[in-house]
């Protein structure tokens, strides 16, 4: 995965995130697996983990605290009517630039 | 009586905090320090040159500071205990995941307050009511 595509997914993370968020609840570490699946190789765990505080800052996902064998307890995250707020929005945004592009790459305008 | 100069007490580490600052942020800024120390050695060099990065920002006790590394701290320890591969929790370029992270906190108080001052220089120079600075 290029540079490029690191710098394309920068400002789409967050929402990509939020969506995966929306199918089920999730710790941290099964949306970076889910994302590697993917083919998002190249993502940094912490990266995810930054944003997932941020989200959780911004009051789009519930919080639940479960205690974990090793390490300190894990937190799960649920998306909460305010993250599906935000993320319509996202996909809103998204199907605007998506469109604008495709018209774009066919040479049309 | 005995309520009283607690009372006196109370006023006084409140101005002596004034001087040396928060007592409760050095008690968890210890503890977070305390924290890292414990991690296994591969792990501890990368958080503590993390911690280094982010002291560049601004003070280790401003505002926001101690949740950004109690966080930082939790991240570390799952990591660990999962055993991660430190590549895999900080990607190809740290400075991506490091900026990101930062954003969450008002670490960056100058950052902020300059970026704040641009903004609201443009918006005067385009005869804009000043922005409200946040």
């Amino acid at each position: 995965m290029g540079k490029q595509m690191t710098e394309m997914l920068k400002g789409t993370l967050e929402g990509i995130v939020l969506a995966i968020l929306a199918v089920r609840s999730a710790y941290g570490y099964e949306i970076t697996a889910w994302l590697r699946d993917q083919g998002f190789a190249d993502i940094a765990e912490g990266t995810v983990y930054a944003l997932l505080v941020r989200i959780e800052q911004r009051g789009f996902v519930d919080v639940e605290k479960v205690p974990s064998e090793k390490g300190p307890p894990r937190k799960v995250y649920s998306l909460n009517t305010q993250g599906r707020d935000h993320l319509e929005e996202f996909w809103r945004t998204w199907s605007f630039l998506s469109e604008r592009l495709e018209q774009l790459h066919r040479g049309g305008n | 009586m005995a309520e009283e100069s607690g009372e006196d007490k109370n006023r006084f580490l409140k101005y002596l905090e004034v001087v040396t600052g928060s007592f409760d942020d050095k008690r968890r800024y210890r503890h977070y320090k305390a924290r890292i120390a414990k991690l296994p050695d591969d792990y501890r060099t990368a958080f503590e040159a993390m911690e280094r990065y982010l002291m560049f920002f601004g003070r280790a006790d401003g505002p926001g500071a101690m949740e950004m590394y109690e966080d930082l701290a939790d991240l570390a320890e799952q990591s660990a205990a999962d055993r991660t591969p430190i590549r895999d929790i900080f990607g190809d370029d740290p400075i991506e995941f490091v900026e990101t992270f930062i954003q969450n906190y008002p670490i960056g108080r100058w950052m902020g307050r300059e970026r704040n001052r641009f903004t609201n220089a443009v918006a005067r120079a385009a005869g804009e009511e000043e922005g409200t600075s946040r």
